[in-house]
């Protein structure tokens, strides 16, 4: 069948649905049959699940012009997804093509939710169009004889792969497409992804730099604009109005007539507690909403959630008090109006959530900013600029994760077993690895066999072994039943389901809440009030209660920083209000906070750099304000305690948001000193922050994730009721010992890299610094906290840093014990 | 760095590496050292750096030089599991420490009693000497003061400045002391102090009462 054959079959059915292909859509099923590799820049709900399907589709009539009486089974494609919940919309849109134009064609879900029954009827025949998720595709690896499995598969289309791109599981997924491309015999990569600053970048990730891959591949752009108004919700009363009410519930009254006046609304908040506290109070205060509001998040039980999914395509519900879970995929046409509650962080994610509003043709998104503390105004007032400059920022992937690399090699050893020097040469091919050593390459197959770099007499040290042909294998059922469970590169805290006494799963929570808890203890989950009961065999037993509380489950990690282009945009915006030039009516609403900071201290000038120093009985607080993000306060905190360190012994803890840092001290610093010694150089920089790091923790939470990833820290599968007690260990613990025994085991370095490069992103420190280093100092020593320091010196989450001698520490402390 | 206390009119001295010196006795009690807790967990494919093997011997070895005592008793905890080839190590150590060995068993202490009685080692559920008792769990009993392990007991401080700290410690309590963990790659519990116990925390090679 020609090319033109083919699109007539596409072009028929999209007629038949009264639908007319989109641009992008056409420019994507050529290339995809012209042979190329490729990335879609389409956003949630433009049609990019068609623009991939179908191609798919057509290549297999195209392949198998007898396809009516002669089908043979078996994969043909595969579509990866970084959520579960959203296989099934994909499954809906495959069916129907397959169902439309009669195609004996099967397709399948494969993800961690999926029963064992059908997995083992997946194993003996797969679906031909198979959705997964980058975890269940390494599981697919582990499993023996998959190279037959993938062998006729002609597809792999990674959906949202903006979102995998700067995390662990874009490693992971590099590896597994860099084996699939050997295993596959006529394979074609396709990425989806939302606008990001390097979208060319994403691609080179994808189909990895130098490869034939990379050449024969295109970059196709939807470029659907899309018209985004953003209004941000203004107190009315500024006087009453917290510094760091964190969750923005004062406001909560103002945001009722805009529900009451759209079909359906979507209220984003940033965490899953936040989540739990918004819709509690809502039901509490208009109780009028029950039954046509709802909750999503990502601890709710699966059920739970695709009923709200359900529910918001079928326009009968009112609201949904969300939080990222609902950022991606799913298109709900019916969605009116989404409220961003508190600072989104990033103008790609704003931008994202803007959009799941107004799906309909040319209908306009409107976003609300509900803001949580005064200060979010003024980033209510930068995110107006953002989205009329549509400034977005960049993914960071990865280099250089040893991490993965071993659970990816071990992997490859529990299923059939690799010959190095097979594998070494795909490996040096993805983005990840371009640039590993061939030393490199043996200390980790010598970690892998011997767990250390040479063989000791007493060692008994059991994981890969090397057969006499030279291929390195996992022949212990044990080891390879362990690296299975432990497959995968999210890392949590371990976390307890929680069910009913007389059974009925309500979701997770973390096992860090759990241990607060007492019997009798009643605590707000899923949008109940529950009682506690007992763990019994790793569940959470409760019963529902009438009682009144405030315990929410606190789930870690999603502290998101500005990006470069936000932290710009920020520090812009309050130039503006420090010159009196501002004009917005956020801005405005701010007036008289920035009076009373003006009052007590000053509102930096462009080529101002404030520092405020004041004493509570906390202690005596340094507060600076570069506006920088917070990812850059981190590591300049760091580096700047580190340096007044070396003047005179101190401990302080560190606290830092967007806008600034603050070092906390029970003694005072010396602010002159700082200034006179130039202690913002960017002097030797890099061996200062290095060193600062090994006082501080940072490094030490890094290493968390890679011990467990790497399978040095085996964590149990509570859900599984696999509990291996006797193998568990804090990574702590395993962290001192590698600083004291093996500081140069290459996955304990790994863990500083990360550090730098990731979380506290080197390069722009630098920038950072050196704007500083132009800037005058303004040093105000105030009375009492100041409108801006009030955020940061609530902040309870803290890194601490010392150089003293412990038992001068202990010293002092008992002092104020013993008053 | 030692800290010296009388306990019903006799002299124990406690060591920053976690153990007491029993003075009128010449006893040494030492708790929890997890022997060969790497070794299982790398026979089990986790790669603990293989050079902290040795860590406890040193640590042992320097103990023991301090006070030169005639006999030394485990509280429990030894081996921190099944056998695996640390043993010979532990076997070598045995036959070049002078002192008479013995051990109270723990919960971890699952290694046959005759590999131990081979080795000159006796084994015992709890000893009493006179008002003292010795036991791996801790216990109260009356008329007698215990030393006991199993907690792996450590104490959080807090300060001025919003300042916190976590410490292993010996735990005091009227009838009563825990000793901390002896072992290195061992984890630890906190205990939250009454006004009546005594701790000890253990800083920086230094014992520092509390």
């Amino acid at each position: 069948m020609t090319r033109q054959q083919l699109f007539e079959i596409a072009n028929s059915w999209f007629q038949q649905q009264g639908w007319k292909p989109f641009p992008f859509q056409k420019a994507t099923w050529t290339a995809f049959l012209q042979g190329k590799h490729g990335l879609l820049n389409a956003p949630t709900g433009s049609g990019k699940t068609y623009a991939l399907w179908f191609p798919i589709v057509l290549t297999y009539i195209k392949n198998h012009p007898e396809y009516k009486s002669r089908h043979k089974k078996g994969l043909k494609a595969i579509w990866i997804t970084p959520l579960r919940a959203l296989s099934q919309e994909i499954q809906q849109s495959a069916e129907r093509i397959v169902h439309d134009l009669e195609l004996p064609m099967t397709v399948g879900i494969r993800t961690g939710d999926t029963s064992t029954k059908e997995r083992a009827r997946q194993r003996t025949t797969m679906p031909d169009l198979l959705i997964t998720t980058p975890e269940s595709l390494q599981l697919l690896l582990a499993s023996k004889g998959y190279a037959t499995t993938f062998n006729d598969c002609t597809a792999i289309v990674v959906d949202e792969w903006h979102e995998l791109l700067g995390t662990k599981r874009g490693v992971q997924m590099e590896l597994g497409l860099s084996r699939l491309k050997t295993v596959c015999k006529d394979l074609r990569i396709w990425g989806i992804s939302a606008t990001i600053g390097n979208l060319e970048q994403a691609r080179e990730v994808l189909l990895g730099p130098g490869t034939t891959a990379l050449e024969n591949s295109v970059l196709v752009r939807a470029n659907l604009k899309k018209r985004i108004t953003v209004k941000s919700i203004i107190p009315q009363k500024m006087e009453t109005f917290p510094w760091r009410g964190h969750l923005g519930l004062h406001l909560l009254d103002d945001i009722i007539p805009i529900i009451k006046r759209s079909k359906t609304t979507l209220l984003f908040t940033n965490t899953r507690s936040q989540c739990e506290i918004w819709f509690q109070k809502i039901l509490e205060k208009y109780p009028e909403f029950a039954g046509e509001m709802a909750m999503h998040h990502g601890s709710v039980n699966k059920e739970t959630r695709i009923w709200v999914e359900q529910a918001i395509r079928n326009e009968s519900l009112k609201a949904v008090v969300c939080t990222s879970s609902l950022d991606l995929g799913v298109d709900f046409a019916p969605v009116e109006t989404v409220i961003q509650i508190g600072g989104p962080k990033g103008v790609a994610r704003f931008l994202q959530r803007a959009g799941r509003s107004g799906h309909r043709p040319g209908a306009k998104s409107v976003i609300y900013f509900l803001p949580t503390h005064a200060i979010e105004l003024i980033e209510a007032s930068a995110l107006q600029v953002a989205v009329k400059e549509s400034a977005v920022e960049d993914r960071l992937p990865f280099l250089n994760s040893f991490d993965v690399l071993v659970q990816y090699l071990t992997t490859l050893a529990v299923s059939d077993g690799f010959y190095p020097e097979e594998i070494f040469p795909e490996i040096q091919h993805t983005f990840c690895y371009q640039g590993i050593t061939e030393e490199e390459w043996q200390w980790l197959l010598n970690f892998l066999v011997m767990g250390s770099q040479s063989l000791k007499s007493y060692d008994e040290y059991k994981k890969v072994a090397i057969e006499s042909d030279g291929k390195f294998k996992v022949n212990h059922k044990g080891i390879a039943m362990r690296h299975r469970f432990q497959i995968g590169t999210i890392v949590g805290d371990a976390s307890l389901s929680v069910h009913y006494q007389k059974g009925g799963y309500i979701g997770s929570i973390e096992e860090y809440f759990v241990s607060k808890l007492n019997p009798g203890d009643v605590f707000v989950f899923a949008g109940r009030n529950l009682e506690f009961i007992r763990i019994r065999s790793m569940k959470v037993q409760v019963r529902n209660s009438n009682k009144r509380t405030n315990k929410v489950p606190a789930w870690a990690g999603g502290r998101l920083s500005f990006s470069s282009q936000m932290s710009a945009l920020l520090r812009l915006e309050l130039y503006k209000a420090a010159t009196k030039t501002a004009t917005s009516p956020e801005l405005k609403a701010l007036e008289h906070i920035f009076n009373k900071q003006r009052e007590e201290s000053s509102v930096p000038k462009p080529e101002e750099f404030l520092i405020e120093t004041f004493k509570t009985r906390d202690g005596y607080h340094h507060i600076f304000y570069p506006f920088e993000g917070r990812a850059v306060h981190e590591a300049m905190s760091s580096l700047l305690s580190y340096r007044i360190g070396l003047l005179s012994p101190i401990t302080c803890s560190l606290a830092f948001n967007d806008y600034g840092f603050e070092m906390l001290s029970d003694k005072p610093i010396d602010i002159q000193a700082v200034l006179d010694n130039n202690l913002f150089t960017t002097e030797y920089m890099l061996e200062d922050l290095q060193k600062s790091l090994n006082s501080n923790e940072m490094a030490r939470r890094k290493f968390r994730d890679i011990a467990v990833i790497s399978g040095m820290v085996f964590t149990g599968y509570p859900e599984k009721g696999v509990k291996l007690k006797h193998l568990q260990s804090s990574s702590q613990l395993l962290f001192d010992v590698f600083r004291d025994y093996e500081p140069n085991n290459l996955l304990f370095q790994q863990a500083f890299t990360e550090t730098f490069e990731h979380q506290l992103e080197e390069g722009r420190l630098r920038l950072a610094l050196e704007r500083i280093g132009k800037q005058e100092i303004v040093w105000k020593q105030c009375e009492k906290p100041t409108p801006f320091s009030f955020p940061l010196i609530t902040d309870r989450l803290r890194e601490k840093l010392s150089n003293e001698k412990l038992a001068d520490r202990i010293k002092r402390m008992t002092k104020i014990l013993m008053k | 760095m030692t800290q010296t206390l009388q306990i019903l009119s006799e002299a124990f001295i406690l060591h920053p590496s976690g153990g007491i010196f029993w003075e009128e006795r010449s006893l040494l009690l030492i708790s929890d050292v997890h022997l060969g807790k790497v070794a299982h967990f790398r026979k089990f494919g986790a790669a603990v750096p293989r050079k902290a093997v040795h860590q406890n011997y040193i640590l042992l070895d320097g103990i023991l030089r301090h006070f030169q005592p005639f006999q030394l008793c485990f509280l429990g905890d030894l081996f921190h599991s099944s056998l695996n080839k640390e043993w010979d190590l532990f076997e070598n150590w045995v036959a070049k420490t002078p002192a008479k060995i013995s051990l109270v068993s723990g919960n971890h202490d699952i290694i046959a009693p005759e590999k131990f009685s081979a080795l000159g080692i006796d084994i015992f559920k709890e000893l009493v000497l006179d008002s003292f008792l010795l036991t791996h769990h801790p216990e109260e009993r009356e008329n007698h003061f215990t030393f006991c392990g199993h907690i792996h007991p450590a104490i959080k401080l807090q300060g001025f400045g919003r300042q916190r700290l976590k410490l292993p410690c010996f735990f005091k309590t009227k009838h009563q002391m825990i000793l901390p963990a002896f072992g290195e790659f061992t984890g630890n519990h906190t205990l939250t102090p009454t006004k009546e116990d005594e701790i000890f925390a253990i800083v920086e090679g230094e014992v520092v009462k509390i």
